[in-house]
């Protein structure tokens, strides 16, 4: 009593909570901080792939550091990777099974879901239950979890929230090489003499590759995005293009290219096909036509353009900008095109470069048996197919002959009652997924709901089963970057109360289902699964049969593609790149030229919803802040979402900054968020992060998607911003 | 390929070499931001952040933002800024206990076991860079990460940065004293005011107009309930032995002054060391407020019980020359809307508008009453006179969300002096004055707007 009175008065200052000690390693820092050990691990959350070692200190993660040795960061980190650890401490983490919001015992939640899971396909057939799985998982676990799926309970619609970033950048390098894969490497930005970043705000959404475009002083950037991001900022050329003029855009440099002689013509004839469609397509692009519609000055695009034609090497890398849409396939092949034409590809410096969104949707993209069959077999190649079946040691028939219903739709299916039950696994739809409403209405419609999280989030509220995961630190395992690169991921603490490793998990229920034996025969970790990945992937573009776990720890990290057998020369880092030699996994070794005509608005801004809408990230968040949300500083940092709107079109509005305000499209509203002025957007655009669940970008966002890669058309749909309160507004 | 065990790195590599250059005689430790390379990422307030395990409501480093130009031309620029570890740092000038200290490296270090928490260093720096501390009840800050810099290695913010932007090196202080215009950058306040030495690249071709992103916040300060007390409650003590004709009002005044200083405790994060606050009587003006309305009270207490007309003039002179410091204290340029004569003269005012009341002298209340509004207002007309959001965001607080409390200022004294003339009700009428007067030092302290770095969209934590 008389003790706590006088730590009122102040006795003493608390000093010793932040008394600093000596780390080995790092050198003074505050005890709280000190680890005991240092886990070598890669983080969990962007793809861009940055090594760091986390702190450990009885049994609790302390601290994050970047770590010095690995090659993709060198010892940096971004402000989330730098707070990582604490999402390990967390609140809000799932610790016991649940059935029907109450707790269960695994033993029970596992016999529940297989038992469900059985009356739903007797009843309705395979075709009743869908998978939607994330690319947040180990590699090890992805491929596992593929085997279960496809191979174990025979489902047939299965697919990631790769769908919602990634999936147009893989339909792209499809049709215009025949395989997915990124053919470029990081390195590429150090050494390109030109570097377009098309639809890509590394500055907040990869930072750790920012140093390398700053390094690199003899490059010219150029950015093509309608906002002046961070990104734009950086670069020596910013085409401000008007929200999906990016293909009229493409078309016009393309043009601008060969009425220059900028391409090798013969060349491009001996390695692809198409190219006479092509130059008579993009005759319609002459230039003034495209500055008007890209609105965007001719001389700029021309500037664009030559300095492409000209580059000794450039560098093509996108991401959501061009992803994001309706078109972004056919905006990936444009963005291979050119990379074609001007024979930016296979060289140093030279690649289309799609910068992936997680830590690991490569992984998913190469094992997981979503989009492709493991391996990047296609589903229809009857020679991939009897190779995949006698790897596996399976009848041939057991392989699913085509992909299945893509994410959009299996959401689809599922109001349309052809869906009845969905295992959701390390996602959160509920904020993710474009037209919130209309996602909410399916998932209540299901039989049954099964959600796999790390974290409560909003999807896991509606789930009728709750199976409680382990999260990064907690689990073993490989990711691969953008860059193809696979580095490790470590476990470093035990994952709280009941949760269990996503492999755990999967293994768990194949045992239920009664297919464990066969599918993982004698298998206790992470490591059979990537013993058996390796042999299933040799000889294909992503080979991971040099690759192992020995060898990442000795490279830092290995890039496929990395062949075993002494015949093998690949370097101890692996492949940097593909297609050095310009030929390509088509039938025909060629690749393939594509002509594409830009596509109008289909919710274009009009009376009633007069300015256009665009989504995108911030630097301190991740995704559905699921865990940044949940990291004190990164909460600080941003706290809640907000609208940005320059200062003409609030004038016109008679809004003021920090007011708070409604927005709303055709389909649905945010009901309040703030006002934030700046002269970054366009007049007639606005802003909104996608991060915040209270001010959920995706209620009013379209459920429109691309025809090929099924992705989600996040960025452009019309919308009205109305001020909440006429009075008191300065707050 | 032998298996190698890198599951966990026990075993130190090779100790790296030190990374600072160590200093030579004149020379000092300082940061330099070069703020084209910031794309403004916030890893550095992070890093701090880790490296001193700070409570998420403490930032000793922030990365401010402001724009300028328009889309497609549109320049953000990115400040990071921590303690600027100035030549002459406010903090340490007016730190009542001394609690600050200028180390040989430059490091403007400040001694926890010293700190009272009185939050002096908070309203003197005009970065704003001191802040309270609520967990440990004293103020903290930036130390440029000094048990690192004593073993040759950079502050966590420098190594965290992606870009380099941060850096720490060796300046030569006679040089920066002569020549410091490379501390300045829009938004910031002139580095003059206390020689910071963060050396910043200004990135070339900024646009001549810019808005820091929190330019729109303008957020009422903390009221600080005890300093509103203590200073009315001194004030009005002055005003009563200045014009005291019998013993009961030396009593009175008495009461108050040592009301206004048990009250005055309150404010202090650790009242048990108040003594410390007499420390830097050589250069603090808080540290002579305390000694002066110290030995106010109990020469007043002794004027009340001897009856001796010296101890009362000592006493009454004594109250002039607390008030004074009291008043002197809040004159600092990182407080605009304080710094200015007029707020000694509206201290003084506040003495003579209220105790003459109980003393029998209402017409010189009456005058002191209109005076201090025409002060006040006075103080409106330069404020809202001046373009910079510090000043004139006063006025517009005092409009709003504190026009009703304004207008109440201005009224209760007025109705008090027809309290006191019309119904002849002097004590009534000190109420209502009392009342005004208390509504107006609330007022002072919520509607002034620090001198401060750019913030971002959302408020700092400081300031929520």
């Amino acid at each position: 009593m008389i003790d706590k009175l006088l730590r009122r008065l102040g006795r003493d200052h608390g000093g010793e909570r932040y008394r600093y000690v000596s780390d080995e390693r790092f050198g003074p820092v505050s005890e709280s901080r000190a680890a005991e050990r240092w886990v070598r691990t890669t983080c969990g959350y962007c793809s861009v792939g940055c090594g760091m070692l986390l702190g450990v200190r009885s049994g609790r993660a302390v601290a994050v550091k970047g770590d010095p040795d690995h090659p993709v960061n060198l010892g940096r980190l971004c402000p989330k990777g730098l707070s990582e650890h604490e999402t390990l401490a967390a609140p809000g983490r799932l610790t016991e099974p649940r059935i029907a919001g109450r707790p269960a015992s695994w033993d029970d939640a596992l016999d529940h879901v297989a038992d469900r899971f059985r009356a739903l396909t007797d009843k309705h057939g395979p075709e009743a239950f869908a998978v939607l799985s994330t690319g947040q998982l180990v590699t090890e676990e992805f491929y596992a979890l593929g085997k279960l799926v496809r191979l174990g309970m025979g489902v047939r619609h299965f697919d990631g929230n790769t769908t919602l970033c990634m999936s147009s950048a893989v339909s792209g390098y499809k049709l215009s090489f025949g395989s997915d894969g990124p053919p470029g490497a990081y390195d590429d930005f150090a050494q390109a003499d030109v570097i377009f970043l098309v639809g890509a705000n590394i500055a907040d959404n990869h930072p750790l590759l920012v140093p390398r475009v700053m390094d690199n002083e003899q490059a010219a950037v150029i950015v093509v995005d309608p906002r002046v991001t961070k990104t734009a900022m950086l670069a020596d050329l910013h085409l401000a293009v008007r929200p999906r003029s990016d293909v009229t855009l493409l078309n016009g440099i393309i043009k601008v290219l060969l009425d220059e002689a900028l391409v090798d013509v013969s060349r491009v004839r001996e390695v692809s096909d198409g190219f006479d469609e092509l130059v008579s397509h993009v005759q319609a692009y002459d230039l003034d036509r495209v500055a008007r519609e890209c609105g965007v000055p001719a001389e700029d695009i021309r500037r664009a353009a030559l300095a492409l034609g000209n580059a000794r090497s450039a560098l093509v890398a996108w991401t959501m900008g061009v992803n994001h849409s309706v078109q972004g396939t056919e905006t990936v092949t444009l963005l291979n095109t050119l990379c074609l034409l001007t024979g930016n590809l296979g060289r140093p410096g030279a690649a289309p470069m799609s910068i992936t969104g997680q830590c690991n949707a490569m992984g998913t993209r190469e094992a997981g048996f979503t989009a492709s069959m493991p391996g990047y077999r296609a589903y229809d190649d009857a020679e991939a197919r009897r190779d995949l079946a006698a790897r596996l040691g399976v009848d041939e028939d057991r392989l699913p002959t085509e992909r299945g219903r893509a994410y959009p739709d299996i959401i689809n299916g599922i109001i349309d009652g052809r869906i009845k039950g969905l295992w959701i696994i390390a996602t959160n739809p509920v904020v993710s997924f474009p037209n919130r409403e209309l996602l909410e209405d399916a998932l209540g419609r299901l039989d049954l709901l099964v959600v796999q999280d790390g974290f409560e989030t909003p999807t896991t509220e509606l789930a009728d089963v709750v199976f409680p995961a382990a999260i990064w630190g907690e689990k073993d395992g490989t990711f691969t970057n953008s860059e193809r690169r696979v580095s490790r991921v470590r476990k470093a603490v035990e994952p709280p109360g009941e949760a269990r490793t996503d492999f755990d998990i999967v293994l768990s229920l194949a045992g239920r289902l009664g297919v464990r034996d066969e599918l993982f025969p004698g298998w206790t970790g992470p490591a059979d699964a990537f013993a058996e990945w390796r042999r299933v992937s040799a000889g294909q573009l992503c080979d991971y049969s040099g690759i192992t776990y020995e060898r990442i720890d000795a490279a830092g990290g290995v890039q496929w593609p990395c062949p075993a057998g002494a015949g093998a020369d690949v370097p101890l880092g692996g492949t940097p790149r593909l297609y050095a030699d310009w030929t390509f996994p088509t039938p025909s070794g060629r690749a393939r030229l594509h002509c594409v005509s830009p596509r109008p608005l289909t919710d274009p801004p009009r009376e009633r919803f007069p300015l256009l809408l665009n989504t995108g990230r911030t630097v301190e968040h991740w995704h559905t802040r699921t865990k940044t949300g949940r990291v004190p500083i990164l909460d600080r940092l941003a706290p809640t979402g907000w609208v940005e709107i320059h200062p003409d079109d609030a004038a016109d509005l008679r809004l003021h900054a920090g007011e708070w305000v409604r927005i709303s499209s055709e389909r649905g509203a945010i009901e309040r968020i703030r006002v934030r002025l700046t002269r970054t957007v366009r007049p007639g655009e606005v802003f909104v992060p996608f991060h915040f669940d209270e001010q959920c970008a995706n209620r009013l966002t379209l459920n429109e998607f691309d025809p090929i890669s099924r992705e989600p058309n996040y960025k452009q749909c019309a919308v009205r911003v109305d001020p909440l309160i006429t009075s008191n507004r300065r707050s | 390929m032998t298996a190698l065990d890198l599951r966990t790195l026990s075993v130190v590599t090779e100790a790296e070499p030190p990374e600072l250059l160590p200093l030579d005689a004149g020379e000092q430790y300082r940061f330099s931001f070069a703020m084209d390379s910031c794309v403004g990422c916030h890893s550095c307030e992070v890093a701090c952040a880790e490296q001193n395990g700070l409570p998420v409501e403490v930032a000793w480093r922030r990365v401010g933002e402001f724009e300028g130009g328009d889309h497609p031309n549109t320049r953000r620029f990115h400040m990071s800024m921590a303690c600027n570890h100035c030549l002459d740092p406010a903090c340490l000038t007016g730190c009542p206990t001394d609690a600050y200290i200028k180390l040989d490296n430059g490091v403007v270090a400040h001694k926890a076991d010293e700190c009272i928490g009185c939050q002096y260093c908070t309203w003197n720096c005009p970065y704003s860079v001191p802040a309270f501390q609520p967990d440990r009840r004293i103020v903290t800050k930036c130390d440029m990460c000094l048990p690192r810099l004593e073993e040759g290695l950079k502050p966590a913010c420098v190594g965290a940065c992606p870009t380099r932007a941060l850096d720490v090196e060796k300046v030569n202080v006679a040089a920066w004293r002569r020549d410091h215009h490379e501390a300045e950058a829009p938004h910031l306040p002139p580095a003059g005011l206390t020689l910071s030495t963060t050396r910043i690249v200004l990135p070339t071709k900024v646009p001549v107009e810019t808005v820091a992103a929190s330019d729109f916040q303008l957020h009422p300060e903390d009221p600080h309930w005890p300093l509103v007390i203590l200073t009315l409650l001194s004030q009005v003590a002055l005003g009563v032995s200045l014009t005291a004709s019998t013993g009961l009002h030396r009593v009175v005044a008495a009461g108050f002054a040592s009301a206004a200083l048990g009250v005055s405790l309150l404010h202090l994060g650790r009242p048990l060391h108040a003594w410390k606050a007499m420390r830097n009587l050589r250069r603090s003006w808080l540290s002579r407020e305390a000694a002066l309305l110290g030995a106010y009270a109990v020469v007043a207490a002794a004027a009340a019980v001897v009856a001796a007309p010296a101890i009362a003039v000592l006493a009454a002179l004594l109250g002039l020359a607390g008030v004074f410091a009291s008043g002197r204290l809040y004159v600092v340029p990182g407080r605009p809307s304080w710094n200015s004569p007029l707020t000694i003269a509206a201290f003084y005012l506040t003495g003579l508008a209220t105790g003459p009341l109980l003393t029998g002298h209402p017409l010189l209340a009456a005058v002191a009453i209109a005076a201090q509004l025409a002060v006040w207002l006075a103080n409106l007309v330069r404020l809202e006179r001046d373009p910079r959001r510090e000043w004139n965001g006063t006025v517009a607080l005092y409009q709003h969300p504190f026009g009703w409390l304004s207008t109440l200022r201005m009224a209760a004294p007025v109705a008090g002096l027809a309290v006191t003339f019309g119904w002849s009700s002097p004590v009534a009428g000190f109420g209502l004055v009392v009342l005004g007067e208390l509504i107006g030092r609330y007022l002072f302290y919520v509607t002034v707007v620090p001198l401060n770095i750019p913030g971002t969209f959302f408020p700092a934590p400081a300031q929520r």
